[in-house]
């Protein structure tokens, strides 16, 4: 149609102009979209690393209010539970499996002449260990003097299965053999073992001196229940209200706490990109408005010979749309580069990049760029479509 | 003549309400004109021409009295039915041409067409109409700036007569002509008039007027003999 033909060369005749309010949209869309890719490959980046931990309950000991922090040593603050009340748990939350926990730190030597390194050995039931964690490589220990390490430990000390480590000090509490690797699982609510050691329930009573006091039992919750079996077991040992025995967390609610928590940052980054779109629009608006003001005389002509207020409007909301979609398309491309760069260098891997959450944030910005354009556009085409035609033909 | 005339005005006034007080531009206008004429409207400045050309070309309605084109009253008429009258009946032709600087010659004098097909046309129409108004073929892809003062005024009067409308309604057509290019310019109107094209021209040069049938002189508001 003719109209979009005058918009498109309006457009060309007035490159300079045109351009500079496309650029505000650029600007506008790649400030949107590359926060939004920011904020959802550090969402994608913490999932990453947190493990699978959406089906535990965690128990620790009641450490006088709030919770523990991931990886921390329930045994530093010499809190313990005790056999009866992981009884009680896992009475209370069968038919899952109530994993009670060991934990310690332990100075170790790999090999003769090593360096004394110092890492955490977590102990566990043999039988419930499988529940627990997956191994890569070798087997699952079932023996006194054989243990399963993480696969960081493994690779900064350069262990293998059937590699040896002295415990202790002075190698005073023995020497486990590895028998297996365990798969990364990244950050954990329960149990950190990629950096860590675990060793059976037996080995770690037998040389650190325990019996059925342990630093935390973990829950693994097969019906995904999680908010059931924490109200559960807190009401079954945190009864009285002046003395509280366990802090219970939920792994599923504090994950999505976390989610949440991302969530509102990559919001609130993005709507600080989106003023910059707020000012692309108002340079948009003042575009027009001049587009209009010089052309008052053409749309009297227009209109005497007989082109109706709506056209006269299309002309312009066309014009509108051609700065917000190719303003709007190059804003897109340049906000996927940027979020390529943002990413590699803020959180030093772009493999997060090519999502479909990232898509949306480019489809959002750019969206709203065509919005803004559109919507800065129409009261400069709503004002040219209703000048008085006499008025406008007498305009010089 | 049986046929119904082209314009009819009846008694017509229009006020213009200002702060200082009511002007009233036309004080009860009554003309017809009939369809094959050649009228001028001659008349001082701040006759009420002006007001008289933008009621002809319903670019505005009267306070009281009525206007009929074609038949058909325009008092009552909307916006939209207004414009489509213009687009359809009437043909306008400026003093200063007015055609559009972003479109080229033939996209210039298509346009009322596109209008009134809401579609592509076919760009033969155009060509045909302004080999009738003289204009060279070479002209017909050049944007409006490349032609002279004469070749772009021929390319408003195709632009005018596109869409076959009952009137041709010319404000000045000659006042940014010189004398001889002006002179090439009546002579073509004449020719259109002799064709059977109604025409109504506004002018304040009795020498343009000469060219017509018949002139209405206006003064104050009123037509005087």
């Amino acid at each position: 149609m003719i109209f979009w033909e005058i918009a498109k060369r309006n457009i060309r005749i007035n490159v300079l102009r045109s351009s500079l309010a496309m650029l505000g949209i650029v600007i506008g869309v790649v400030a949107i979209a590359s926060m939004g890719i920011l904020g959802n490959s550090l969402v994608a980046s913490v999932a990453d690393s947190l493990s699978s931990v959406g089906d535990s309950v965690i128990v620790t000991p009641y450490s006088g209010g709030g919770m523990r922090g991931f990886g921390s040593t329930g045994s530093a603050v010499n809190l313990k539970i005790t056999d009866q009340n992981f009884q009680q748990i896992k009475r209370v939350a069968a038919p899952n499996i109530a994993i009670p926990v060991y934990q310690t730190s332990e100075h170790m030597k790999i090999g003769v002449g090593s360096d004394d390194i110092v890492a955490i050995i977590y102990g566990l039931p043999s039988d419930d260990v499988p529940d627990l964690l997956k191994i890569k490589e070798g087997v699952y220990n079932n023996g006194n003097t054989g243990c399963l390490i993480g696969p960081t430990f493994a690779k900064d000390h350069n262990l293998k299965v059937g590699s040896r480590i002295s415990i202790g000090t002075d190698g005073d509490k023995g020497t486990l053999r590895v028998t297996g690797i365990i798969e990364e699982r990244g950050m954990s609510f329960d149990i950190s073992t990629d950096s860590a050691l675990v060793v059976t329930k037996e080995w770690f009573e037998n040389t650190y001196n325990r019996n059925a006091d342990y630093d935390q039992v973990v829950v693994k919750v097969k019906d995904g229940d999680t908010a059931g079996v924490k109200i559960a077991i807190e009401n079954q040992l945190n009864k009285r209200k002046d003395e509280k025995i366990v802090n219970v967390m939920d792994s599923k609610a504090t994950l999505a706490t976390i989610y949440s928590t991302f969530g509102m940052v990559t919001t609130f980054v993005t709507a600080i990109g989106g003023i910059s779109m707020i000012v692309a629009g108002v340079s948009i608006f003042n575009v027009m408005m001049m587009s209009v003001t010089e052309r008052i005389k053409e749309i009297g002509i227009m209109r005497s010979i007989g082109t109706q207020k709506k056209e006269v409007m299309s002309m312009f909301i066309y014009e509108a749309a051609i700065i917000g979609v190719v303003g709007s398309t190059i804003g897109g491309v340049m906000s996927i580069m940027a979020g390529y760069a943002i990413s590699a260098l803020v959180l030093n891997t772009t493999k997060h990049l090519f999502t479909i959450a990232n898509a949306l944030s480019v489809a959002e910005g750019m969206g709203f760029g065509i919005v803004i354009c559109l919507a800065c556009g129409f009261y400069p085409a709503w004002r040219a479509a209703n000048l008085n035609p006499i008025e406008a033909l007498r305009h010089e | 003549m049986n046929e119904q005339p082209v314009m009819v005005f009846r008694d017509v006034t229009k006020v213009y309400p200002l702060p200082a007080g009511d002007v009233t531009a036309l004080d009860g206008v009554s003309f017809q004109v009939d369809r094959g004429e050649f009228i001028s409207i001659m008349g001082p400045s701040g006759s009420g021409k002006s007001t008289l050309l933008n009621l002809m070309g319903c670019l505005d309605i009267p306070t009281t009295g009525d206007i009929f084109i074609s038949g058909t009253r325009i008092g009552d008429m909307s916006d939209i039915e207004l414009t489509n009258l213009r687009r359809d009946r009437i043909g306008f032709i400026f003093q200063y041409f007015n055609l559009f600087p972003l479109l080229n010659i033939i996209e210039n004098v298509t346009f009322p067409m596109m209008l009134k097909s809401q579609k592509a046309v076919d760009p033969q129409k155009g060509k045909d109409v302004l080999r009738s108004v003289q204009l060279e073929d070479s002209l017909f892809t050049h944007t409006p700036t490349e032609l002279s003062g004469g070749q772009q005024q021929r390319v408003a009067i195709a632009r005018a007569l596109i869409n076959n409308p009952d009137i041709l309604l010319c404000d000045e057509p000659t006042g940014n002509l010189d004398s001889k290019t002006g002179a090439g310019i009546m002579d073509l109107m004449t020719d259109l008039n002799r064709n059977g094209t109604t025409i109504i021209m506004v002018t304040h040069d009795p020498h343009i007027a000469e060219y017509s049938r018949r002139t209405i002189r206006i003064a104050d508001g009123r037509i005087v003999l």
